[in-house]
């Protein structure tokens, strides 16, 4: 080694070739000098017994030995301890190898030390040529350790990423059976609800049947029983008493009444299984309509029916006219005196029109303002009032039926207002 | 009133005896004096108007009158047979009836019936019906001629 060397530079320890200068060919191209120098990679080369004979600059800062101090040291100076052996034996079958140069470490990774005992890993190739001293090896070495730093953090990156991508999935899979859950349950509601519809329909079906029987079976008996008995007091009411003919009488009336039940019943059950659909109905007409339909009794009481602004609802028509007939008619029956006066008015209320029909009659208790809406109750005699009590129980029904409800405000003596509600509804698009 | 060479039959087509004998009784009420032949359900009817079996030879009946609640073969369905076969459908048919169910009234006249009569359940109120029925069917009205009468 020669202290003119530059500290960078290798000196051959073997001694010079016949051409008495082993930098003869650097020495000639002072480019390779600057190339060595100059270069980012460490560059390293040794002699057959593996001591180091050239040492670059980039060698000197990847290593941390000064040229100087480690040229003509062993190799295994700049390798871990742990690879000294197995390094030893790669140059030495590198040395027989056909190629001229092969890349380090073909299998897994290899690591450099540096002089203050710190490894880091290195990428490195190294090749050989036959100088004048024999097998020249030089290695061509880079540190790796900001490049294997990046690949971590990528790879942490990455690894963080694909955890988080896991995470996202479980807590979609989470969500994903719980919408199930939520489908499903709803399809289980779904499922209930046309079971519900299902037994409605028959049970409507039910009704519609119980109403023709009623209509058929149940009348025809009772006409043979009260036709018989008439015909029974018409031919043989001379040879009869007057007690016969009273009997007679009770079961005729007897039969009559229950045929009327029987048509009342059919009436109220028709309410719900044959109303027609909703359309604008134009409830001033309607009332007018009544009017017409109630002419006798309105002339015979002489009662006088004053009509306020009534608005066109959305409502079954046929049902409008009954409800109004029921009512005004139970408005002119129930009378004090001669010549009642009956008021039919509305108002807005919160989404609905409210109907009040207000008359100056007996009035009604007002303890039995729920019991007069049931079916077949009534406050008086046939002989004082007749009828069986069905009107207002088929009120109540229609207006229920159109979503609103029915109400009594009365004093007795002090006549009676019955008023409903009609909710807004929107018009079928067919209306 | 019709020119006929022979009195007006009238076929009634009812199952319950009681009703066959209250209609009767009806007629002579009205002192009505009419052949009045009773068939106790639709197939029965049916074979009568058509003369089959033991009804071969028997005249059609000017009238018919009709319930429509009949075993094996409902009034609806004998009206529509009778109204379906040419050698019949000129014979009036009123429907007679303890119905006054809507869907039984459009049934009846989409099928053709003459009218449809609710029986009162009043005896009376019946008698009145019945005699309305001769007066008007059998008094009133020129009925046709039986295409094999």
């Amino acid at each position: 080694m020669s202290a003119k060397s530059p500290p960078h530079l290798a000196s051959p320890s073997a001694p010079p070739d016949s051409a008495g200068n082993t930098r003869s060919t650097r020495g000639a191209d002072p480019r390779f000098d600057q190339i060595l120098a100059s270069a980012n990679d460490a560059i390293i080369s040794i002699d057959e017994s593996q001591h180091i004979t050239l040492f670059n600059r980039g060698a000197e800062r990847i290593f941390g030995h000064a040229a100087a101090d480690i040229i003509g040291q062993p190799l295994d100076l700049l390798i871990p301890e742990r690879f000294v052996a197995h390094h030893g034996t790669q140059v030495r079958d590198f040395s027989t190898a056909p190629e001229a140069s092969r890349m380090m470490a073909q299998r897994g990774e290899i690591y450099g030390r540096r002089h203050d005992g710190s490894e880091f890993p290195a990428e490195a190739s190294i090749s050989k040529f036959r100088g004048p001293e024999g097998l020249v090896f030089t290695v061509i070495l880079r540190d790796i350790t900001e490049r294997r730093a990046a690949e971590r953090t990528l790879r942490d990156t990455h690894d963080e990423l694909e955890r988080r991508v896991r995470e996202r999935t479980a807590e979609l899979e989470e969500r994903n059976a719980q919408l199930q859950q939520e489908i499903q349950e709803r399809r289980r509601a779904e499922k209930r609800l046309a079971e519900q519809a299902r037994e409605l329909a028959r049970s409507n079906a039910d009704l519609e049947q119980f109403a023709s029987v009623a209509s058929h079976d149940l009348q025809e008996p009772l006409r043979m029983v009260a036709s018989y008995t008439q015909l029974l007091g018409k031919r043989y009411r001379s040879r009869l008493d007057g007690d016969a003919d009273e009997f007679m009488g009770f079961i005729v009336d007897g039969a009559l009444r229950m045929q009327r039940l029987i048509n009342d019943l059919l009436a109220f059950s028709r309410v719900g299984s044959r109303g027609k659909g909703f359309q604008p109905v134009d409830l001033a007409a309607c009332v007018a309509q009544v009017q017409i339909n109630l002419r006798s009794a309105i002339e015979e009481s002489g009662a006088q029916i004053d009509v306020g602004a009534l608005p066109v609802v959305c409502a079954d028509a046929t049902q409008m006219e009954q409800l109004l007939q029921n009512l005004i008619g139970n408005a002119i029956k129930f009378r004090q005196g001669p010549a009642p006066r009956v008021h039919i008015d509305a108002r807005r209320e919160d989404g609905a029109w409210c109907i009040g029909v207000q008359d100056d009659g007996i009035g009604i208790d007002p303890r039995y303002a729920e019991r007069i809406f049931v079916i077949f109750q009534r406050l008086h005699t046939a002989a004082e009032y007749p009828g069986t009590g069905i009107g207002l129980a088929i009120c109540k029904k229609i207006v229920e039926r159109h979503g609103g409800h029915i109400e009594l405000h009365s004093t007795p003596g002090a006549g009676a207002r019955f008023s409903f509600t009609l909710p807004d509804r929107e018009e079928p698009p067919h209306a | 009133m019709p020119d006929r060479q022979r009195p007006i039959r009238i076929l009634l087509v009812e199952d319950n005896p009681g009703d066959v004998r209250l209609t009767i009784e009806a007629f002579k009420d009205n002192r009505v004096d009419t052949p009045l032949d009773v068939a106790r359900d639709g197939v029965e009817a049916l074979a009568y108007l058509r003369q089959e079996g033991i009804h071969a030879g028997k005249p059609l009946p000017d009238l018919i009158l009709l319930d429509l609640n009949l075993p094996r073969m409902d009034g609806g369905e004998v009206l529509a047979a009778i109204k379906a076969d040419p050698a019949l459908l000129h014979i009036p048919v009123v429907v007679l009836t303890t119905s006054r169910a809507e869907q039984d009234v459009q049934r009846a006249y989409l099928l053709q019936a003459a009218c449809f009569i609710t029986k009162p359940v009043d005896f009376e109120c019946f008698i009145q019906a019945v005699k309305l029925i001769d007066a008007f069917w059998l008094s009133v009205v020129t009925l046709p001629c039986g295409a094999r009468g």
